[in-house]
């Protein structure tokens, strides 16, 4: 059935994507940027490629900062051509993908209210997929609970807010923990969202997110350990879309040490094998999420008729940036022995 | 002499976005009573006078051992680290990330050439 | 002579001399210690200067690690600068200041410790903790080099003031203070031998005079005695006796 009806408003969309896909970078650009002495070197190998001239108009010396930003914005361009041209349910699914950035812009924005920081200057430190009408609105709050009643409730956030938080929580509780409940509530939501969608979406969606959120748990529980943060408190943070909910989650949670985290992840092969690198190895546990995270948004390509494909589109195109970033911070540091870490997408 | 020593217990640190927050994450960060951080990040846009007010600031306090100024920023304010001649606190250049550190440059060390050069 | 060069201004007497040349001693004393203060400040602080240069290319090398290990937080974690410097409260590297006594200098030491907990220890929770931790190490080694090569500078800047100090001692000393007191010394000695010889010639002269006195005085008694011999006719003078006995002079 969607696939009859999938092409009168999404095919146009899904086609865009594919193309911009195609421009994603592939392994033998990377060894090209790997080959670079100096960052002009990398910003000439770069305008033979998709991103073209962005780094024309940045004096020299380049800054790898500057580098980030200006691929992230054309990265931004092209998510915005899209959420432009896009319909309902496909604006919605899009929306979706902001909320993530809106989070931490968000945290910033109140990390930044506390120490009653000047708020036009972290908007400038906003990811611009996060930026929402109200966003500016947030200068004008001077404290936190004003910050809450007048600008939060009006986000798209407030859903997540009214949830898990209330105004004197923000005053009181650390930051990261904030984020962290935020950002479970958000992936249950956006799970719940892409199951209703149905079809390959569905499925698609639902393999990436399950796969986030067992990331995230996985993460919570390793960085936990031997800190402040409860037992409790960890398993509150613990989204409960994962594959590994509720059995993996449970022992997870009672976790002391990272071999009793090992031994809960036992049972389930596809993460078993993130631990099972000989000690001493150059590549981290963060390593190989990302590289299951490129092969599961990689996969979403195959499947046609489904939204999948725009969030995978968006993923890969900002492992590309970090990869981009990290090649430029090797040769900027002159570090290059390690210059091969990053992961190839194609 | 002996108690202003004891109570210079921190390190301020100015220099580049980067160096800074890694010092930071390292736990060096201090905000005192009235909110004053020990620290300052330098952009492209932090005016000199900034930087030379932040500085002679930090010189002045009384709770500060070491200073760490990365030497792309030492550069800029060269004239006043080569008059510097108090023993505390005590000014360190380090390197910035993205340029490797030039010895030549470093006022101390080029006393310290000076020095050698005029003993041996 | 001895009115050459500065002295002090002193009355030229023996007990002054004696004062002038314990001086003496005691400045001669001074400045070999001084002396050997100086050498071995300067053995020291030749020895800081090394271990300056070698620590500040150490340092080079370290901060390198340290900066890379904060590339690749950025690539796990993305940006979390702000976050980092919003969450600073309370320091927890802190550093102490030990003294170390090298000839009589109070050298400070800096010494780095950990106090307080950890402000950034959630940060990362979800995604690049343990790069964030790995980072934080790194940054931690790097600055305990950082406050080792602090120490070398502080004991550097001092040693060389104080050796500064040291050596216009010695010299002034050794060109000024000594030469002063051998001047005064000199100027004693010359001055007494001055007032000896005025001693002796008024002695002398003192002598002569007795000398004289005397000669004159036998002469009027020989005069005296050769009356009272053309006077023997005369009846004895009872006194006569008496008169023969040399005149008592004083």
């Amino acid at each position: 059935m969607e696939a009859l009806f999938f092409n009168v408003e999404d095919g146009f969309l899904e086609a865009m994507v594919r193309g911009y896909k195609a421009g994603i970078l592939t392994n033998s650009n990377y060894q090209n940027l790997a080959q670079c002495e100096t960052l002009d070197d990398l910003k000439l190998q770069l305008a033979a490629t998709d991103y073209g001239n962005f780094l024309q108009n940045e004096p020299s010396p380049l800054a790898t900062t500057t580098i980030a930003d200006k691929a992230r914005e054309t990265l931004v361009s092209h998510f915005q051509y899209i959420r432009a041209n896009a319909v309902k349910p496909l604006s919605t699914f899009l929306d979706f993908i902001t909320y993530s950035y809106m989070i931490d812009n968000t945290i910033l924005l109140i990390t930044g209210t506390l120490h009653e920081r000047d708020t036009n200057e972290l908007l400038e430190r906003c990811h611009p997929l996060g930026l929402f009408d109200g966003i500016a609105a947030l200068c004008i709050a001077t404290n936190v609970s004003e910050l809450y009643s007048t600008v939060m409730v009006e986000s798209p956030l407030a859903p997540y807010f009214e949830k898990c938080l209330s105004a004197q929580d923000l005053d009181e509780m650390n930051i990261e923990i904030i984020r962290n409940t935020l950002y479970k509530a958000y992936l249950e939501d956006f799970y719940i969202y892409c199951q209703t969608l149905g079809g390959p979406t569905a499925e698609v969606m639902g393999e990436i997110l399950q796969f986030e959120a067992d990331r995230r748990v996985i993460n919570i529980t390793l960085n936990s350990l031997d800190t402040e943060l409860s037992k409790d408190d960890r398993n509150k943070l613990f989204p409960t879309v994962g594959r590994l909910y509720p059995e993996g989650t449970m022992k997870l949670a009672r976790a002391d040490d990272s071999d009793q985290v090992r031994l809960a992840l036992d049972p389930y092969p596809d993460y078993k094998q993130f631990f099972d690198e000989p000690v001493g190895s150059e590549r981290s546990l963060e390593d190989k999420f990302f590289e299951y995270e490129v092969h599961l948004n990689k996969r979403s390509f195959t499947r046609q008729f489904q939204y999948g494909v725009f969030f995978a589109y968006l993923k890969l195109k900002e492992q590309e940036i970090r990869n981009i970033v990290w090649i430029a911070e090797c040769i900027a540091q002159q570090q290059k022995e390690r210059i091969n870490s990053y992961i190839t997408i194609f | 002499m002996a108690t202003s020593q004891k109570d210079r217990v921190l390190i301020a640190a100015i220099g580049d976005e980067d160096s800074v927050t890694g010092l930071l994450l390292a736990g060096i960060g201090h905000m005192d009573s009235k909110q004053k951080p020990n620290f300052l990040v330098v952009d492209s846009k932090t005016p000199l006078p900034k930087i030379e007010e932040t500085f002679t600031e930090f010189t002045s306090r009384k709770d500060i051992a070491i200073i760490l100024i990365t030497q792309q920023v030492g550069d800029e304010i060269r004239h006043m680290l080569d008059e510097y001649t108090q023993a505390f606190p005590t000014i360190l250049e380090i390197p910035s990330k993205d340029r490797p550190y030039d010895p030549s440059k470093d006022s101390v060390l080029k006393r310290v050439q000076r020095l050698v050069g005029e003993g041996s | 002579m001895s009115g050459a060069g500065p002295r002090f201004a002193i009355f030229p007497t023996r007990m002054a001399l004696t004062t002038m040349k314990n001086r003496l001693k005691g400045a001669q004393t001074g400045h070999s210690l001084l002396k050997r203060k100086s050498e071995a400040l300067a053995m020291r602080f030749r020895d800081i200067v090394r271990k300056i240069d070698e620590a500040k290319r150490k340092m080079g090398k370290i901060m390198q690690v340290a900066n890379f290990s904060y590339a690749e937080v950025m690539y796990t974690t993305g940006d979390i600068g702000y976050q980092v410097r919003e969450g600073v409260k309370q320091a927890q590297l802190k550093v102490r200041a030990k003294s170390e006594n090298v000839s009589g200098v109070q050298l400070p030491a800096f010494e780095m410790y950990v106090d307080g907990q950890n402000v950034s220890e959630l940060t990362g929770l979800g995604r690049g903790g343990q790069q964030i931790q790995k980072c934080k190490e790194t940054y931690k080694k790097a600055i305990e080099v950082l406050v080792e090569l602090a120490s070398l500078q502080t004991a550097f800047v001092i040693l060389d003031e104080v050796i500064k100090v040291t050596n216009r001692r010695v010299n002034a000393i050794e060109h000024v203070i000594i030469p002063k007191i051998e001047n005064t010394i000199k100027f004693i000695g010359s001055e007494l031998d001055e007032a000896d010889r005025e001693e002796f010639y008024r002695l002398k002269k003192v002598q002569g005079k007795k000398k004289e006195r005397l000669a004159a005085e036998t002469a009027a008694r020989e005069l005296i005695q050769g009356d009272m011999a053309s006077d023997d006719a005369q009846p004895n003078n009872l006194l006569n006796e008496y008169e023969q006995d040399p005149d008592v002079i004083f």
